[in-house]
Protein backbone atom coordinates (compact mmCIF):
# COMPACT_ATOMS: atom_id res chain seq x y z
CA UNK A 1 0.00 0.00 0.00
CA UNK A 2 1.51 3.39 -0.97
CA UNK A 3 -0.37 6.48 0.13
CA UNK A 4 0.47 10.12 -1.03
CA UNK A 5 1.62 12.72 0.68
CA UNK A 6 -2.33 14.44 0.83
CA UNK A 7 -3.68 10.90 1.21
CA UNK A 8 -1.57 10.29 4.21
CA UNK A 9 -2.23 14.20 5.60
CA UNK A 10 -6.42 13.03 5.31
CA UNK A 11 -5.37 9.68 6.78
CA UNK A 12 -4.09 11.25 9.64
CA UNK A 13 -7.04 14.14 10.27
CA UNK A 14 -9.33 11.42 10.11
CA UNK A 15 -7.24 9.44 12.76
CA UNK A 16 -7.18 12.52 14.88
CA UNK A 17 -10.89 13.39 14.67
CA UNK A 18 -11.79 9.60 15.69
CA UNK A 19 -8.94 9.46 18.32
CA UNK A 20 -10.17 12.68 19.43
CA UNK A 21 -13.86 11.71 20.33
CA UNK A 22 -12.53 8.84 21.95
CA UNK A 23 -10.45 10.95 24.38
CA UNK A 24 -13.24 13.19 25.14
CA UNK A 25 -16.25 12.47 24.25
CA UNK A 26 -15.63 8.12 24.92
CA UNK A 27 -13.94 9.85 28.15
CA UNK A 28 -17.07 11.60 29.35
CA UNK A 29 -19.58 8.34 28.24
CA UNK A 30 -17.21 6.10 30.57
CA UNK A 31 -17.49 8.77 33.51
CA UNK A 32 -21.41 9.19 33.59
CA UNK A 33 -22.44 5.66 32.57
CA UNK A 34 -21.32 2.57 35.11
CA UNK A 35 -19.02 -0.19 33.67
CA UNK A 36 -20.90 -2.53 32.91
CA UNK A 37 -22.68 -0.39 30.31
CA UNK A 38 -19.02 -0.54 28.90
CA UNK A 39 -19.57 -2.31 25.87
CA UNK A 40 -23.34 -2.72 25.46
CA UNK A 41 -23.98 0.86 25.60
CA UNK A 42 -20.80 3.06 25.44
CA UNK A 43 -19.03 0.69 23.54
CA UNK A 44 -22.17 0.87 20.57
CA UNK A 45 -21.92 4.59 20.45
CA UNK A 46 -18.31 4.93 20.45
CA UNK A 47 -18.18 2.33 17.47
CA UNK A 48 -20.78 3.84 15.66
CA UNK A 49 -18.97 7.28 15.91
CA UNK A 50 -15.62 5.78 14.76
CA UNK A 51 -17.62 4.03 11.72
CA UNK A 52 -18.97 7.64 10.48
CA UNK A 53 -15.54 9.18 10.65
CA UNK A 54 -13.51 6.64 9.33
CA UNK A 55 -16.48 5.75 6.23
CA UNK A 56 -16.45 9.56 5.37
CA UNK A 57 -12.19 9.64 5.30
CA UNK A 58 -12.45 6.18 2.73
CA UNK A 59 -14.43 9.01 0.93
CA UNK A 60 -11.75 10.93 0.91
CA UNK A 61 -8.59 8.45 0.36
CA UNK A 62 -10.88 5.88 -1.46
CA UNK A 63 -8.20 3.48 -1.68
CA UNK A 64 -7.55 -0.24 0.03
CA UNK A 65 -5.97 0.12 3.63
CA UNK A 66 -7.13 3.81 4.43
CA UNK A 67 -9.88 2.85 6.84
CA UNK A 68 -7.21 0.33 8.19
CA UNK A 69 -4.66 3.49 8.49
CA UNK A 70 -7.02 5.67 10.15
CA UNK A 71 -8.14 3.20 12.99
CA UNK A 72 -4.14 2.53 13.94
CA UNK A 73 -3.77 6.29 14.45
CA UNK A 74 -6.70 6.57 16.11
CA UNK A 75 -5.94 3.65 18.25
CA UNK A 76 -2.69 4.89 18.73
CA UNK A 77 -3.73 8.42 20.02
CA UNK A 78 -5.92 6.84 22.40
CA UNK A 79 -2.87 4.83 23.76
CA UNK A 80 -1.30 7.72 24.83
CA UNK A 81 -4.01 9.76 25.81
CA UNK A 82 -4.23 10.53 29.42
CA UNK A 83 -6.12 7.81 30.58
CA UNK A 84 -3.56 5.39 30.07
CA UNK A 85 -3.18 2.21 28.11
CA UNK A 86 -6.61 0.66 28.04
CA UNK A 87 -6.60 -2.94 26.16
CA UNK A 88 -10.49 -3.15 25.26
CA UNK A 89 -10.75 0.09 22.93
CA UNK A 90 -7.42 -0.53 21.75
CA UNK A 91 -8.51 -4.01 20.53
CA UNK A 92 -12.22 -2.68 19.85
CA UNK A 93 -10.51 0.39 17.42
CA UNK A 94 -8.52 -1.84 15.94
CA UNK A 95 -10.86 -4.81 15.20
CA UNK A 96 -13.61 -2.29 13.79
CA UNK A 97 -11.32 -0.45 11.30
CA UNK A 98 -9.76 -4.14 10.21
CA UNK A 99 -14.37 -5.05 9.72
CA UNK A 100 -14.83 -2.18 8.25
CA UNK A 101 -11.85 -2.34 5.71
CA UNK A 102 -12.85 -6.42 4.50
CA UNK A 103 -16.80 -4.72 4.37
CA UNK A 104 -15.49 -2.45 1.78
CA UNK A 105 -13.73 -4.81 -0.41
CA UNK A 106 -16.97 -6.15 -1.56
CA UNK A 107 -16.85 -3.13 -4.02
CA UNK A 108 -14.25 -1.70 -6.30
CA UNK A 109 -15.26 1.56 -5.34
CA UNK A 110 -16.99 3.66 -2.57
CA UNK A 111 -20.60 2.62 -2.79
CA UNK A 112 -23.58 3.15 -0.12
CA UNK A 113 -24.68 -0.27 0.33
CA UNK A 114 -20.90 -1.68 0.80
CA UNK A 115 -20.42 1.35 3.24
CA UNK A 116 -23.25 0.03 5.11
CA UNK A 117 -22.29 -3.38 4.89
CA UNK A 118 -18.96 -2.39 6.10
CA UNK A 119 -20.43 -0.51 9.53
CA UNK A 120 -22.37 -3.56 9.29
CA UNK A 121 -19.92 -5.73 9.82
CA UNK A 122 -17.72 -3.12 11.97
CA UNK A 123 -20.19 -3.04 14.71
CA UNK A 124 -21.21 -6.98 14.93
CA UNK A 125 -17.86 -6.51 16.95
CA UNK A 126 -19.44 -4.43 19.67
CA UNK A 127 -21.45 -7.80 20.08
CA UNK A 128 -18.44 -10.29 19.98
CA UNK A 129 -16.28 -7.91 21.96
CA UNK A 130 -16.85 -8.42 25.30
CA UNK A 131 -17.01 -12.38 24.87
CA UNK A 132 -13.68 -12.90 23.13
CA UNK A 133 -11.79 -10.08 26.10
CA UNK A 134 -13.08 -11.94 28.66
CA UNK A 135 -11.88 -15.45 26.90
CA UNK A 136 -8.47 -14.03 26.14
CA UNK A 137 -8.49 -12.58 29.67
CA UNK A 138 -9.53 -15.34 32.10
CA UNK A 139 -10.03 -18.14 29.36
CA UNK A 140 -12.91 -20.50 29.09
CA UNK A 141 -14.23 -20.82 32.30
CA UNK A 142 -15.40 -17.60 32.14
CA UNK A 143 -18.26 -18.66 30.08
CA UNK A 144 -19.11 -21.43 32.98
CA UNK A 145 -19.47 -17.83 35.44
CA UNK A 146 -21.60 -16.36 32.92
CA UNK A 147 -23.87 -19.54 32.25
CA UNK A 148 -24.23 -19.74 35.40
CA UNK A 149 -25.23 -16.38 36.40
CA UNK A 150 -28.24 -16.61 33.58
CA UNK A 151 -29.23 -19.15 35.13
CA UNK A 152 -28.99 -17.84 38.66
CA UNK A 153 -30.67 -14.28 37.63
CA UNK A 154 -33.72 -16.51 35.69
CA UNK A 155 -34.48 -18.34 38.66
CA UNK A 156 -34.43 -15.70 40.93
CA UNK A 157 -36.77 -13.68 38.55
CA UNK A 158 -38.59 -16.70 37.67
CA UNK A 159 -38.10 -16.45 33.93
CA UNK A 160 -37.58 -18.75 31.60
CA UNK A 161 -33.84 -19.22 30.32
CA UNK A 162 -33.94 -19.01 26.69
CA UNK A 163 -35.15 -15.30 27.31
CA UNK A 164 -31.76 -14.69 27.68
CA UNK A 165 -31.16 -15.76 24.38
CA UNK A 166 -33.55 -13.95 23.01
CA UNK A 167 -32.23 -10.59 24.33
CA UNK A 168 -28.84 -11.61 22.87
CA UNK A 169 -30.26 -12.34 19.60
CA UNK A 170 -32.24 -8.69 19.76
CA UNK A 171 -28.66 -7.37 20.74
CA UNK A 172 -26.94 -8.25 17.98
CA UNK A 173 -29.68 -7.48 15.60
CA UNK A 174 -29.63 -3.86 17.23
CA UNK A 175 -25.92 -3.74 16.69
CA UNK A 176 -26.01 -4.79 12.76
CA UNK A 177 -29.02 -1.85 12.33
CA UNK A 178 -26.58 0.27 13.68
CA UNK A 179 -24.05 -0.25 11.83
CA UNK A 180 -25.80 0.08 8.41
CA UNK A 181 -27.38 3.05 10.14
CA UNK A 182 -24.24 4.52 10.60
CA UNK A 183 -22.79 3.47 7.30
CA UNK A 184 -25.52 5.35 5.58
CA UNK A 185 -25.12 8.22 7.47
CA UNK A 186 -21.12 8.53 6.68
CA UNK A 187 -22.21 8.27 2.89
CA UNK A 188 -24.26 11.07 3.00
CA UNK A 189 -22.20 13.34 5.46
CA UNK A 190 -19.32 12.55 3.36
CA UNK A 191 -20.92 13.95 0.28
CA UNK A 192 -21.38 16.83 2.36
CA UNK A 193 -18.43 17.46 3.42
CA UNK A 194 -16.83 17.06 0.06
CA UNK A 195 -19.23 19.78 -1.35
CA UNK A 196 -18.02 22.38 1.37
CA UNK A 197 -14.53 21.62 1.21
CA UNK A 198 -14.63 21.55 -2.68
CA UNK A 199 -16.59 25.34 -2.62
CA UNK B 1 9.11 12.58 28.29
CA UNK B 2 8.37 13.23 24.33
CA UNK B 3 5.91 10.82 22.30
CA UNK B 4 8.86 10.46 19.97
CA UNK B 5 11.51 9.71 22.57
CA UNK B 6 13.43 6.35 22.18
CA UNK B 7 13.08 3.90 24.45
CA UNK B 8 15.29 0.85 23.71
CA UNK B 9 16.12 -0.08 27.47
CA UNK B 10 19.68 -1.16 28.52
CA UNK B 11 19.67 -3.33 31.76
CA UNK B 12 20.99 -1.90 34.10
CA UNK B 13 23.94 -0.41 31.96
CA UNK B 14 25.05 -4.24 31.67
CA UNK B 15 24.52 -4.18 27.65
CA UNK B 16 20.79 -6.15 28.07
CA UNK B 17 19.17 -4.37 25.14
CA UNK B 18 15.85 -5.13 23.56
CA UNK B 19 14.44 -3.96 20.75
CA UNK B 20 10.22 -3.22 20.34
CA UNK B 21 10.61 -6.62 18.22
CA UNK B 22 12.30 -8.14 21.75
CA UNK B 23 8.66 -6.33 23.53
CA UNK B 24 6.48 -7.76 20.84
CA UNK B 25 8.01 -11.47 21.58
CA UNK B 26 7.76 -11.34 24.89
CA UNK B 27 3.87 -9.80 24.84
CA UNK B 28 2.47 -12.56 21.87
CA UNK B 29 4.83 -15.27 24.02
CA UNK B 30 2.86 -14.38 27.61
CA UNK B 31 -0.57 -14.12 25.94
CA UNK B 32 -0.19 -17.27 24.51
CA UNK B 33 1.09 -19.20 27.09
CA UNK B 34 -1.16 -17.68 29.35
CA UNK B 35 -3.78 -19.25 26.90
CA UNK B 36 -2.27 -22.56 26.09
CA UNK B 37 -1.23 -23.51 29.85
CA UNK B 38 -3.51 -24.85 32.05
CA UNK B 39 -4.53 -24.11 35.94
CA UNK B 40 -1.90 -23.74 38.28
CA UNK B 41 1.38 -23.79 35.89
CA UNK B 42 -0.39 -19.96 35.14
CA UNK B 43 1.25 -18.84 38.21
CA UNK B 44 4.64 -19.41 36.49
CA UNK B 45 3.75 -17.40 33.73
CA UNK B 46 2.61 -14.75 35.99
CA UNK B 47 5.68 -15.00 37.88
CA UNK B 48 7.80 -14.91 35.07
CA UNK B 49 6.09 -11.85 33.77
CA UNK B 50 6.42 -9.72 37.36
CA UNK B 51 9.88 -10.42 36.50
CA UNK B 52 10.39 -9.50 33.45
CA UNK B 53 8.57 -6.32 33.84
CA UNK B 54 10.23 -5.40 37.02
CA UNK B 55 13.49 -5.95 34.87
CA UNK B 56 13.01 -4.04 32.29
CA UNK B 57 9.77 -1.79 32.36
CA UNK B 58 8.99 -1.23 36.08
CA UNK B 59 6.13 1.28 35.62
CA UNK B 60 4.03 -1.40 34.34
CA UNK B 61 3.77 -1.88 37.69
CA UNK B 62 2.09 0.67 38.32
CA UNK B 63 -0.83 -1.20 36.56
CA UNK B 64 -1.57 -3.50 39.58
CA UNK B 65 -2.44 -0.09 41.90
CA UNK B 66 -5.30 0.85 39.21
CA UNK B 67 -8.87 -0.14 40.88
CA UNK B 68 -10.43 -0.71 37.10
CA UNK B 69 -7.84 -3.80 36.72
CA UNK B 70 -9.20 -5.26 40.25
CA UNK B 71 -13.25 -4.20 39.19
CA UNK B 72 -12.36 -7.07 36.45
CA UNK B 73 -10.53 -9.68 38.13
CA UNK B 74 -12.09 -9.48 41.99
CA UNK B 75 -15.53 -10.35 40.35
CA UNK B 76 -14.09 -13.30 38.60
CA UNK B 77 -12.83 -14.60 42.00
CA UNK B 78 -15.85 -14.31 43.90
CA UNK B 79 -18.58 -15.43 41.45
CA UNK B 80 -16.36 -18.55 40.10
CA UNK B 81 -17.16 -20.28 43.87
CA UNK B 82 -20.53 -20.14 43.42
CA UNK B 83 -21.37 -20.79 40.08
CA UNK B 84 -18.48 -23.24 38.51
CA UNK B 85 -18.52 -27.23 40.02
CA UNK B 86 -20.01 -29.15 42.68
CA UNK B 87 -20.87 -27.34 45.81
CA UNK B 88 -18.44 -29.01 48.77
CA UNK B 89 -17.83 -26.13 51.05
CA UNK B 90 -20.48 -24.72 53.46
CA UNK B 91 -18.98 -21.39 54.91
CA UNK B 92 -20.76 -18.63 56.87
CA UNK B 93 -23.79 -20.64 55.55
CA UNK B 94 -22.98 -20.44 52.06
CA UNK B 95 -22.40 -23.32 50.11
CA UNK B 96 -19.50 -22.78 47.47
CA UNK B 97 -17.19 -25.08 45.40
CA UNK B 98 -13.57 -25.81 45.95
CA UNK B 99 -13.28 -26.12 42.28
CA UNK B 100 -14.76 -23.17 41.35
CA UNK B 101 -12.53 -21.04 43.90
CA UNK B 102 -9.42 -22.75 42.15
CA UNK B 103 -11.28 -22.11 38.70
CA UNK B 104 -11.07 -18.57 39.63
CA UNK B 105 -7.99 -18.13 41.10
CA UNK B 106 -6.48 -19.70 37.74
CA UNK B 107 -8.56 -17.22 36.12
CA UNK B 108 -7.75 -14.02 37.97
CA UNK B 109 -3.81 -15.16 37.33
CA UNK B 110 -4.23 -15.61 33.80
CA UNK B 111 -6.12 -11.61 33.47
CA UNK B 112 -3.86 -10.58 35.17
CA UNK B 113 -0.31 -11.98 33.54
CA UNK B 114 -2.05 -10.91 30.33
CA UNK B 115 -2.90 -7.48 31.94
CA UNK B 116 1.00 -6.90 32.96
CA UNK B 117 2.43 -8.04 29.45
CA UNK B 118 0.05 -5.42 27.57
CA UNK B 119 1.16 -2.84 29.76
CA UNK B 120 4.92 -3.48 29.39
CA UNK B 121 4.65 -3.64 25.84
CA UNK B 122 2.65 -0.25 25.61
CA UNK B 123 4.70 1.58 27.81
CA UNK B 124 7.72 0.08 26.49
CA UNK B 125 7.74 0.49 23.27
CA UNK B 126 7.43 4.36 21.80
CA UNK B 127 4.70 5.54 19.42
CA UNK B 128 7.42 6.06 16.72
CA UNK B 129 8.80 2.23 17.08
CA UNK B 130 5.16 0.97 16.99
CA UNK B 131 4.69 3.45 13.83
CA UNK B 132 7.57 1.52 12.59
CA UNK B 133 6.59 -2.37 13.27
CA UNK B 134 3.58 -1.59 11.30
CA UNK B 135 4.99 0.40 8.61
CA UNK B 136 7.39 -3.28 8.34
CA UNK B 137 3.47 -4.76 8.10
CA UNK B 138 3.64 -3.06 4.62
CA UNK B 139 1.61 -0.11 5.69
CA UNK B 140 3.83 2.53 4.82
CA UNK B 141 3.53 6.15 5.34
CA UNK B 142 2.23 5.71 8.50
CA UNK B 143 4.97 6.86 11.10
CA UNK B 144 4.45 10.27 9.03
CA UNK B 145 0.60 9.93 9.28
CA UNK B 146 1.09 8.96 12.88
CA UNK B 147 3.12 12.28 13.05
CA UNK B 148 0.72 14.66 11.72
CA UNK B 149 -1.82 12.89 14.07
CA UNK B 150 0.13 13.81 17.07
CA UNK B 151 0.06 17.49 15.83
CA UNK B 152 -3.59 17.87 14.34
CA UNK B 153 -5.30 16.14 17.02
CA UNK B 154 -5.04 19.54 19.34
CA UNK B 155 -5.99 21.46 16.62
CA UNK B 156 -8.33 19.10 16.09
CA UNK B 157 -10.14 19.28 19.68
CA UNK B 158 -10.32 22.88 18.99
CA UNK B 159 -11.91 22.82 15.97
CA UNK B 160 -14.72 20.67 17.95
CA UNK B 161 -14.52 23.33 20.76
CA UNK B 162 -15.45 25.99 18.57
CA UNK B 163 -17.40 25.17 16.37
CA UNK B 164 -19.87 23.61 18.79
CA UNK B 165 -19.80 26.77 21.00
CA UNK B 166 -20.24 28.74 17.79
CA UNK B 167 -23.20 27.02 16.68
CA UNK B 168 -24.67 26.86 20.07
CA UNK B 169 -24.13 30.83 20.70
CA UNK B 170 -26.29 31.19 17.24
CA UNK B 171 -29.24 29.21 18.93
CA UNK B 172 -28.03 25.98 17.42
CA UNK B 173 -29.11 22.19 19.54
CA UNK B 174 -32.70 24.15 20.58
CA UNK B 175 -34.47 22.46 17.73
CA UNK B 176 -33.50 20.40 14.92
CA UNK B 177 -31.00 18.83 16.61
CA UNK B 178 -30.12 16.26 14.28
CA UNK B 179 -29.86 19.00 11.68
CA UNK B 180 -27.25 21.23 13.54
CA UNK B 181 -25.28 17.74 14.86
CA UNK B 182 -24.97 17.12 11.14
CA UNK B 183 -23.74 21.01 10.67
CA UNK B 184 -21.23 20.68 13.44
CA UNK B 185 -19.45 16.93 12.09
CA UNK B 186 -19.35 19.07 8.45
CA UNK B 187 -18.15 21.99 10.04
CA UNK B 188 -15.47 20.06 12.04
CA UNK B 189 -14.38 17.88 8.98
CA UNK B 190 -14.46 20.57 6.35
CA UNK B 191 -12.25 22.72 9.11
CA UNK B 192 -9.34 20.24 9.61
CA UNK B 193 -9.34 19.31 6.36
CA UNK B 194 -8.48 22.36 4.87
CA UNK B 195 -5.99 23.20 8.18
CA UNK B 196 -4.57 19.88 6.74
CA UNK B 197 -4.00 21.39 2.89
CA UNK B 198 -0.88 23.65 4.59
CA UNK B 199 0.39 20.47 5.62
CA UNK B 200 0.45 18.83 2.21
CA UNK B 201 1.75 22.22 0.59
CA UNK B 202 4.39 22.30 3.11
CA UNK B 203 5.64 18.57 3.11
CA UNK B 204 5.26 18.65 -0.80
CA UNK B 205 7.02 22.20 -1.15
CA UNK B 206 9.98 20.19 0.81
CA UNK B 207 9.89 17.34 -1.60
CA UNK B 208 9.16 14.88 1.37
CA UNK B 209 8.54 11.26 0.20
CA UNK B 210 6.19 8.86 2.72
CA UNK B 211 7.43 6.14 1.39
CA UNK B 212 11.05 6.80 2.49
CA UNK B 213 10.96 5.97 7.04
CA UNK B 214 12.57 8.82 8.68
CA UNK B 215 13.13 7.18 11.76
CA UNK B 216 16.13 5.16 12.45
CA UNK B 217 15.33 1.15 11.35
CA UNK B 218 14.27 -1.03 13.45
CA UNK B 219 16.70 -3.99 14.27
CA UNK B 220 16.52 -7.47 16.08
CA UNK B 221 19.08 -7.62 18.85
CA UNK B 222 20.96 -10.76 20.46
CA UNK B 223 18.84 -10.08 23.70
CA UNK B 224 15.94 -9.99 21.64
CA UNK B 225 16.64 -13.72 20.69
CA UNK B 226 17.68 -15.08 23.33
CA UNK B 227 14.38 -13.87 24.89
CA UNK B 228 12.74 -15.34 22.21
CA UNK B 229 14.22 -18.64 22.74
CA UNK B 230 13.65 -18.50 26.50
CA UNK B 231 9.84 -17.67 26.01
CA UNK B 232 10.09 -20.89 23.62
CA UNK B 233 11.77 -22.80 25.85
CA UNK B 234 9.66 -22.49 28.70
CA UNK B 235 6.70 -22.42 26.77
CA UNK B 236 7.70 -26.05 25.71
CA UNK B 237 8.49 -27.30 29.08
CA UNK B 238 5.11 -25.78 30.42
CA UNK B 239 3.06 -27.31 27.89
CA UNK B 240 4.82 -31.01 28.02
CA UNK B 241 5.28 -31.38 32.02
Amino acid sequence: MKFSVRELVYIAIFGAIWGALEITVGSYLHVIFPPLADTFLVGLIMASIGVVVALIGRLFVPRTGSVLMIGIVAAILKMISIGGVKLGPLVAILAESLLMELGLLTARRPRRRSFVFAGALAITWNFFHKFIMMWLLFGRGIYEVYVGMVRQGASLLRIDVSYALVIIVVLLFMRIGAGGLAGWVAWDLGRVVRDRVAR
Amino acid sequence: MTVWQDRSLVLGGRGVVLSSYGYLIFFFGTVLMAILVTEAKVALILGSTLVFAALFYRDALRLLQRWQLWAFIVPTLLLSPFVIGQKDVFLWGLSLSREGFWAGVWMAVRGLSIAVAAGVFAGAVSVSQMAQLFERMRLKGLGFALGVATNMLPVVQETIESSYQAIRLRGGFRRHRLETLKLLVVAVIAGSLRRGDDIVCAAEGRAFDPSKSQAPRLHLTPADVTLGGVILLLGVVLLLV
